[in-house]
């Protein structure tokens, strides 16, 4: 069995407005194998963000099932960790504080608090900026903030929804080949979204595409570049065809996009 | 109308502390040059001492009020006054403004007349006051209670609304349950907020027992602000008057450092 199971995942949202449910994902069937790194891209609004927050158990599932292990999601746990895209440190914590910060939900003893969160933070290169606040901190250092507060509870499963989708674009390389040493050392399965095409095949053993209206999964796509990988695969003709691939994918939402909004003017 | 509609309070304005620059020279020397018309106005006629008194004059009676005039009897009336109705109002509104800010439907309900509160003068209310409790301190705390109280809940609410959904989020995803959302995300997000509300509520409570005093006291700064009113001693006048300030600001000044200390971890 693989570690994540999401079947069938159909997940629906309140508009308030019109009174109405939104489909934001349907019909979506994925299993991730443990100590897979599997990437999600697709047009802006095509329920990525959906489908990550419902395996992390933030958004309830209205049909089908997502499963860790064979157990049900239900709520969020400890088996799995969520990097957001956006600054969501607490302003009012130092660094280690905020690493700190999910050891103390899931109770960890006081002493292995400080231990752990100080190992992570150096994993992340950041051991002299421990006392730091946010604010003093780069919008890439946020992220390795994010990343190690996540790494630091151990959870089985690593859930990123674009972390370093507000960085810019040389930031964003490094921080991806961070993350891909990381991963490797630390053997954790990972779900990553990302809109940028190139950061999705760099990091993937497979890349998911996601369609809108609603929110569907068009094609997986596996990714046989050998790890570990350096930036010079990005110039080589095998990513070159994965790049191609995905290109015509999201050209293809932009067109069907165009037409939406063609009938409706 | 959407349910978000409705008064706000304004947001809370940041603690800064004045820096010396070309601003603060400007300040000292318009001091400089209002110290020095008052002292040589009505020495050239321009207007009656008698109603204006001169600084030298105040000075002096500076001195006298310092060594005999009961100076730290009514000063300690006044300040038991104050601490007690202004520590009534924390320890009531804080709880308050953190209980009614997290329900959406008590803030919708009670927002309104909170914020009619908040803006109207509560020291009109000293003579219902006065019916209810009597010529004595109850009366001078509760007013001062009553101006404290207000600015303090819909500060605290506000602060409260203003959780950022995002760092719940994260919170709710490692686990944290209500409990922990509300102790390590809500309340520690609203604390500069409450900081603010208890800045704004100081001066209100010194209004409050200097004007109840004014009417229903046998003693305190403000009883003494009455006497020498009557007996047109404008130079003892204004001693209490500037006691009374340099209070509310050294108390304003003590809570602005408090929220600066918060704020360190706010950026601009
Ligand atoms: N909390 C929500 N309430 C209502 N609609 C939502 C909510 N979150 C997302 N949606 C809608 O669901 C769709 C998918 O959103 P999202 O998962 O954020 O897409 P993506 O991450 O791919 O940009 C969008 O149309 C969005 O407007
Ligand atoms: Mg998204």
């Amino acid at each position: 069995m693989a570690q994540i199971e999401v079947r069938d995942l159909q997940i629906t949202y309140d508009t308030p407005k019109t009174g109405e449910r939104f489909t934001a994902v349907e019909g979506v069937t994925l299993s991730v194998e443990a100590g897979e790194f599997v990437t999600i891209v697709g047009a802006s609004g095509c329920g990525k963000s959906t489908l990550l927050l419902a395996v992390a158990g933030l958004v309830p599932v209205s049909g089908g099932t997502i499963a860790i292990d064979g157990r049900t999601v239900t709520a969020p746990g400890p088996d799995r960790a969520v990097v957001f895209q956006e600054a969501s440190l607490l302003p009012w914590r130092s660094v280690l504080g905020n690493v700190k910060f999910g050891l103390e939900m899931q109770r960890w003893t006081r002493d292995d608090r400080t231990e752990r969160a100080m190992r992570f933070i150096r994993m992340v290169g950041l051991a002299n900026f421990a006392d730091y606040h946010p604010h003093q901190l780069s919008g890439g250092m946020r992220q390795r903030v994010n990343i190690a507060r996540a790494l630091a509870v151990d959870p089985k499963v690593l859930l990123m929804d674009e972390p370093f989708g507000a960085l810019d674009a040389q930031t964003r390389e490094v921080m991806g080949d961070e993350l891909l040493t990381i991963w490797e050392r630390e053997k954790k399965t990972a779900l990553f979204v990302t809109h940028d095409i190139d950061e999705a095949i760099f990091l993937a053993d497979r890349v998911v595409v996601m369609g809108r209206n609603p929110g569907h999964i068009k094609e997986i796509m596996r990714v046989d570049i050998p790890r570990p990988r350096h930036e010079d695969v990005l110039d080589s003709d095998l990513f070159n065809g994965y790049r191609k691939r995905l290109r015509a994918h999201l050209a293809e939402d932009m067109a069907s996009m165009h037409l939406v909004e063609g009938a409706q003017a | 109308m959407t349910a978000t509609a409705g008064p706000r309070p304004a947001p809370p304005p940041r603690a800064r502390w004045p820096r010396p620059s070309r601003s603060a020279t400007i300040s000292i020397a318009s001091v400089a040059v209002f110290f020095l018309l008052w002292q040589i106005a009505p020495e050239l006629g321009l207007v009656n001492g008698r109603f204006t008194s001169q600084p030298t004059l105040v000075l002096k009676a500076a001195l006298e009020v310092a060594v005999a005039d009961d100076f730290l009897r009514h000063a300690r009336v006044s300040l038991t006054a104050f601490a007690v109705g202004y520590g009534l109002a924390m320890l009531v509104s804080i709880p308050l403004g953190i209980v009614l800010g997290t329900s959406r439907i008590a803030r919708h309900m009670l927002e309104p007349p909170l914020m009619a509160l908040y803006i109207a003068p509560t020291l009109i209310l000293l003579p219902v006051m006065i019916v209810w409790l009597g010529i004595g301190i109850a009366s001078k705390i509760a007013v001062a209670f009553l101006g404290a109280v207000f600015p303090i809940i819909v500060n605290t609410m506000a602060g409260m609304r203003e959780a950022d959904h995002k760092l719940v989020r994260m919170a709710r995803s490692f686990g944290a349950s209500r409990f922990d959302v509300f102790t390590r995300i809500l309340v520690p997000g609203a604390l500069p907020s409450i900081v603010v509300g208890l800045r704004l509520a100081i001066g209100r409570a010194v209004l409050g027992v200097i004007v109840g005093e004014l009417y229903v006291s046998q003693a305190g700064l403000g009883f003494q602000l009455t006497t020498y009113g009557a007996a047109m001693r404008i130079d003892r006048l204004l001693v209490y008057a500037i006691a009374v300030s340099i209070f509310g600001y050294t108390m304003t000044a003590l809570v602005r450092a408090i929220e600066a200390r918060l704020q360190r971890w706010r950026p601009e």
